[in-house]
């Protein structure tokens, strides 16, 4: 946490078709952030966020990533250093657990095998599913699959983690074990933008506050400043339905 | 009733009927093979191109798979045949088979490429966003990630493909290729056989016999890929 600046981005912009998503956002991450990203439905949230690594191509705008322009030429790279766990997990189905942790890291000639496969073995441990290396996907609970998802993306350790709703798709008791691991990373000085509907959660581990409204951030602080004496009314009406 | 015995035991006994029957059944098998390798390998290629990703030097080749396409699926098959027998390859000399295979073979690439992009399109796009947000080329996506899960889509397709391609083949007998539907017809049609019922129904028994072993074959691939699926704790 020595307060370098991650992310940078400057007038961001998305549309599809006619449907302007994301309309002009100014935004700033600092290593050791955990940013939290509010926002109604349909406001914007996951585009925004899926900007960041470019899993949606900015329609105008800028992100600088360690201060280098993102492009359509450095975006591999970029990814590589910027992890993102979604809603639905996305665990590759052909692939066991093992071959889905180890295939980055051996495909992106980050590791060589044999230490992809003691590092999978040492995070598998970790999250307490040794036993699941050799599973497929199919035989998992949401609640593994997302937690061997986040591992996934630990993997290439990467300087920023990217969550959208990663507890969205889950039964509430598998909600506790994947954000105790969210909690986790946290406390060990990762860098976190994550969108949640877990309002407590979000109270917990934020170090900021965004909330997004119809494609801009109209609003953001601190959690305590946020949630005690929000200054919009969007976001009082907002706080209003969800506390 | 005793006269169809006598024919059945006529059309098996003389080595002429069976002979004609196998070179029929041999050149229907041909044609069908070559066709579906050209309908694989060309469909293959469509697919491909009708999914990739837009940009600026695909827009036409995109365009171009499209209409060919929506014309080969859009117009019968004989009319294709003919077409290309008496328009585009009505070259003295030139081998009626080659024709043939072409024909198929082009017609066979629309529906082919149908079902293989069909099939990659089924794949959850989200597997493909998972190998990006890692930082994956498109390349090792698609190979490790996306055709693996399609191919489990595309055989069964893929295997009816195979069987209409073979039996479709019979329409060649329009353009007088001795084929095992043409043999059929030119062994009823003789003066020692005179009758149409044996060998017609004996080619049909071909036919059936070689789709039915397709189809086992088809199954049994389509088990062992979903199988690998939710192998579980055991490797
Ligand atoms: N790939 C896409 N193609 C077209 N429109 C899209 C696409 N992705 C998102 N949109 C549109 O962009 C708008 C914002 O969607 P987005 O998913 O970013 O909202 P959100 O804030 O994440 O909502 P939620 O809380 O429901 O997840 C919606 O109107 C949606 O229909
Ligand atoms: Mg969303």
């Amino acid at each position: 946490m020595n307060g370098e600046t991650e992310l940078i981005i400057k007038n961001l912009r998305k549309t599809f078709g006619k449907n302007k998503v994301i309309n002009g956002i100014d935004f700033k991450l600092e290593e050791g952030e955990r940013v939290v990203i509010l926002g109604p439905s349909g406001s914007g949230k996951s585009t925004f966020l899926r900007c960041l690594n470019w899993m949606e191509e900015p329609t105008s705008g800028e992100i600088f990533f360690d201060g280098q322009l993102v492009t359509g030429k450095n975006i591999r790279k970029v990814r590589q250093n910027i992890g993102m766990v979604f809603q639905h997990f996305n665990l590759i189905n052909n692939l066991t657990v093992m071959e889905n942790l180890v295939l980055a890291p051996i495909k992106l000639k980050m590791m060589k095998r044999e230490r992809a496969e003691r590092r999978t073995k040492e995070l598998l441990r970790h999250i307490g599913l040794s036993s699941k290396a050799n599973s497929y996907p199919a035989s998992l609970s949401g609640g593994q699959k997302q937690r061997i998802a986040i591992i996934r993306a630990m993997m290439l350790s990467p300087e920023v983690l990217l969550f959208d709703e990663p507890t969205s798709a889950l039964d509430p008791e598998s909600i506790g074990d994947v954000l105790s691991i969210i909690r986790e990373l946290a406390d060990n000085g990762m860098t976190i933008m994550i969108v949640t509907h877990e309002i407590s959660f979000a109270k917990e581990i934020a170090s900021r506050i965004v909330f997004i409204d119809k494609g801009k951030i109209i609003e953001e602080g601190s959690p305590e400043q946020f949630f005690s004496s929000p200054k919009t009314p969007r976001v009082k009406e907002f706080l209003d339905k969800v506390l | 009733m005793n006269n169809f015995f006598n024919k059945i035991v006529e059309l098996f006994s003389t080595p002429e009927y069976i002979d004609s029957l196998l070179h029929g059944f041999l050149l229907t098998m041909q044609i069908a093979y070559f066709a579906l390798l050209i309908g694989i390998f060309l469909g293959t290629i469509i697919a491909l191109v009708d999914v990739a990703k837009p940009s600026k030097w695909l827009a036409i080749p995109k365009f171009i798979c499209r209409i060919y396409t929506t014309v080969i699926r859009g117009t019968p098959m004989a009319l294709q045949l003919f077409i290309m027998f008496f328009v585009i390859f009505a070259i003295k000399g030139f081998p009626s088979i080659i024709t043939a295979i072409i024909a198929f073979g082009l017609n066979s690439a629309a529906y082919t490429a149908e079902v293989i992009r069909g099939g990659i399109l089924s794949v959850d796009p989200g597997q493909t966003e998972a190998g990006l947000a890692l930082g994956l080329s498109r390349l090792t996506i698609f190979f490790k990630i996306v055709a693996p899960q399609a191919i489990k889509n595309i055989i069964p397709a893929l295997g009816n493909e195979i069987i209409t391609v073979i039996k479709e083949t019979a329409i060649v007998s329009m353009v007088g290729m001795y084929d095992l539907n043409m043999a059929a017809k030119d062994i009823g049609s003789g003066q020692n056989m005179a009758s149409y019922i044996v060998p017609m129904f004996t080619a049909a028994l071909f036919y059936l016999a070689t789709i039915y072993l397709i189809t086992f074959i088809v199954k049994k691939i389509e088990k062992s890929l979903r199988k690998s699926d939710l192998r579980a704790e055991n490797k």
